[in-house]
């Protein structure tokens, strides 16, 4: 009766073999939009298993069936299911009650990531965000290795500083906190948060030096310094320019983190991305679909451009958009 | 080792060859679909390894059928390995022979690049290294864009004991490097080395200010530091870098990392401009030579097997 129904409405039953050409070049495709090879496999996997079986009406051609359906798997690995509204998160925080005894702690974020993909500069547009929003912000300067550092977040502050004036109407406000080269990182953030604390402060923004994924030493001093702050939020920086690398960067990242600081393992691990250089890839944004589909964190921000203004909110159906155009 | 992780898989793909008891089509396609995905998880070009996928198979096809094999299984495995031993090569090789910077005159090297790839950082490694083989060397910095950069400049040539110049005040690039050239000109250094912002071919006027820059300062060779992580963006932009500063070599920088450098690989293919570094950490010394036999050699683990070699 089955195969009689399906006669009379044109409807078809999806089998392997009519779906694995399609998965495959819809697998190149993603390739070609920046994906990491193993992510596009995988989800094109996912998009297979999901539809072998399927009975479907006869005039919807199967390549159409496919490309509905990476869609919809593409729409759900970039939806965040955790909140991307940082302010809410810091005035929760600072207007959370404190026994009167105890003094309160500012909201701090620490920027991580690989060498060169944008960390200082979109601290420096976060911060910039946060003055507009009225808070007061410590940038803490330990990134204490590479030449210059330093003086770039010295120039930052001073120009936000310096874009505050101009609207004086705003409370907002930016200090930096150094202590120049070759300190122990860790031990500068907890100052810095000590003075945030003792001076009023909202927000305290940690840069960090530049690391590489496989380099113990450093990825342990990285660990040490979460372990000693426990920080409100830790970003990983990572470039829309990225390939395949995307997915080593934020798996050892975030398990480096997680085991280095603290014993049992369980230490905490990356709660959300910031994607840079968004305006140098045109439509191959696949490294945000990679580095969510490894993380399960959202994207909290995107840097598209050099300067303050250049940070948005990531559009969930325009990468989706940009990943399934030809 | 650098590109372990790639040689290894590569390796894996050649070895399964080499167990296979006759050398069919089924084989081929099999071994070069294993080829295939390690490159691609390289980030190497989704179109150029097509490309590859289709040339070494006409190649052994064709000698196949023009009886180089003499009909012998281990001829064929020959062939087959050859033949993707050449592609690759061909990737990482264009042929063309790079600048070599003369005693006694004044080179201008020029550095190019998008944001963050490791320009400023290379100028001081390049720097270091002319000035360890007696060349008198100095760094001009021209980003008067990007902040503390002039400071970054200033503190990484002190450490490696070059001279250098830069402005705090003066906002033209093209100026800076104009008179930090002429200045070094005038006092016979003889490899002088231009660092200049970062940019990418979305953004116009970046690159006219790079045309512009290179206008001024007539660099012997343009160099583009390029970071080894870049997936497929890397043809793109560096096919638009070619066009507008007609680099003559390439440095791929963080390959002491854990990235394969497919991308860079493929702005090589795309540009016919070799690589003549690898950057391979943040230290004054981390500058490797670069030649593309020995690289894919070692990168197949190759190095007893001459034989393939010769051409
Ligand atoms: N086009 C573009 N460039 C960016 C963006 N974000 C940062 N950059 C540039 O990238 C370069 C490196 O930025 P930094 O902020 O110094 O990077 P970093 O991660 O702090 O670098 P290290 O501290 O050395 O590891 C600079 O030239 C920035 O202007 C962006 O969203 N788009
Ligand atoms: N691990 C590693 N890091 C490197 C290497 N080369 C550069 N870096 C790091 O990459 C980051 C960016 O390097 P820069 O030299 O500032 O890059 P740039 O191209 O001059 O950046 P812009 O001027 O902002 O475009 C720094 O943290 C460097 O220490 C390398 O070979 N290995
Ligand atoms: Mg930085
Ligand atoms: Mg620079």
């Amino acid at each position: 009766l089955g195969s009689i129904f399906a006669r009379l409405t044109g409807s078809k039953v999806l089998s392997d073999t009519d779906l694995l050409p399609v998965l495959d070049s819809m697998k190149q495709h993603l390739m070609k939009k920046n994906v990491a090879k193993e992510i596009a496999d995988k989800i094109c996997e996912g998009v297979g298993e999901g539809l072998v079986g399927k009975k479907v009406g006869g005039f919807q051609t199967i390549n159409a069936i496919v490309r509905q359906a990476l869609s919809t798997s593409l729409t759900q690995i970039l939806t965040p299911n955790t909140s991307t509204d940082v302010l809410l998160s810091i005035r929760t925080k600072l207007s959370s009650p404190l026994p009167s005894t105890q003094q309160r702690l500012p909201y701090s974020i620490v920027f991580v990531g690989v060498n060169g993909v944008g960390k200082s500069t979109n601290l420096s547009k976060v911060c910039f965000w946060l003055i507009q929003n009225g808070f007061k912000v410590l940038i803490a300067a330990c990134d204490t290795f590479r030449s210059g550092a330093v003086e770039q977040l010295r120039v930052h502050v001073r120009n936000l500083s310096m874009l505050k004036e101009s609207s004086p109407n705003s409370k907002g406000g930016v200090e930096l906190y150094e202590r120049g080269y070759g300190k122990d990182a860790a031990g500068i953030a907890k100052e810095a948060i000590s003075y945030a604390k003792d001076n009023d402060f909202d927000v305290v923004l940690i840069d960090t030096a530049g690391r590489m994924q496989d380099n113990e030493p450093l990825m342990r001093a990285l660990a040490k310094l979460v372990a000693t702050n426990n920080p409100d939020k830790i970003i990983f920086v990572g470039e829309a320019l990225v390939g395949n690398e995307a997915v080593d960067q934020l798996s050892k990242f975030d398990r480096a983190l997680r085991d280095f600081s603290s014993a049992s393992g369980k230490g905490r691990g990356i709660d959300g991305m910031l994607v840079t250089k968004w305006d140098t890839v045109d439509d191959k944004v696949g490294a945000a679909l990679s580095m969510t589909y490894v993380t399960g964190q959202p994207i909290i921000f995107v840097g598209c451009g050099q300067t303050y203004t250049d940070l948005r909110q990531l559009r969930v159906s325009n990468v989706v958009q940009a990943l399934l155009n030809d | 080792m650098v590109l372990a992780d790639l040689g290894r898989k590569l390796n894996a793909a050649l070895s399964s060859l080499n167990r296979a008891p006759v050398v069919d089509d089924k084989v081929i396609d099999a071994l070069l679909k294993e080829v295939c995905a390690a490159l691609l998880e390289s980030d190497v070009n989704v179109k150029l390894v097509a490309q590859l996928r289709q040339k070494v198979k006409a190649k052994v096809k064709a000698q196949f059928d023009s009886g180089a094999d003499r009909g012998k299984e281990a001829n064929r495995k020959n062939v087959v390995q050859k033949a993707i031993f050449d592609e690759l090569v061909q990737l990482v090789d264009p042929g063309v022979e790079p600048y070599k910077p003369k005693k006694g005159h004044p080179n201008v090297i020029m550095a190019v690049g998008l944001q963050g790839n490791g320009k400023t950082t290379t100028c001081t490694k390049l720097a270091v290294h002319y000035q360890k083989r007696g060349f008198k060397s100095c760094i001009v910095c021209a980003d008067t864009f990007r902040a503390g950069a002039f400071d970054q400049t200033r503190q990484s040539a002190t450490k490696a004991k070059v001279a250098y110049f830069g402005s705090y005040t003066e906002t033209d690039p093209v100026s800076i490097a104009a008179q930090g050239v002429a200045k070094f000109k005038k006092e016979r250094f003889e490899v002088i080395i231009v660092d200049t912002s970062g940019r990418h071919k979305q953004e116009s006027e970046l690159f006219q200010e790079m045309v512009q820059i290179s206008e001024a300062v007539k660099p012997d060779m343009t160099v583009l530091v390029l970071d080894a992580s870049i997936g497929q963006a890397a043809e793109a932009q560096s096919q638009a870098f070619k066009d507008s500063a007609d680099f003559g070599a390439i440095i791929v920088t963080k390959m002491d990392g854990h990235a394969k450098g497919g991308g860079a690989i493929s702005a090589v293919a795309a540009t016919k401009t070799p690589i003549i570094f690898l950057g391979v950490g943040e230290h004054l010394h981390d500058l490797d030579k670069f030649a593309p036999q020995p690289f894919i050699s070692k990168l197949l683990g190759l190095g007893d097997m001459q034989g393939l070699m010769e051409h």
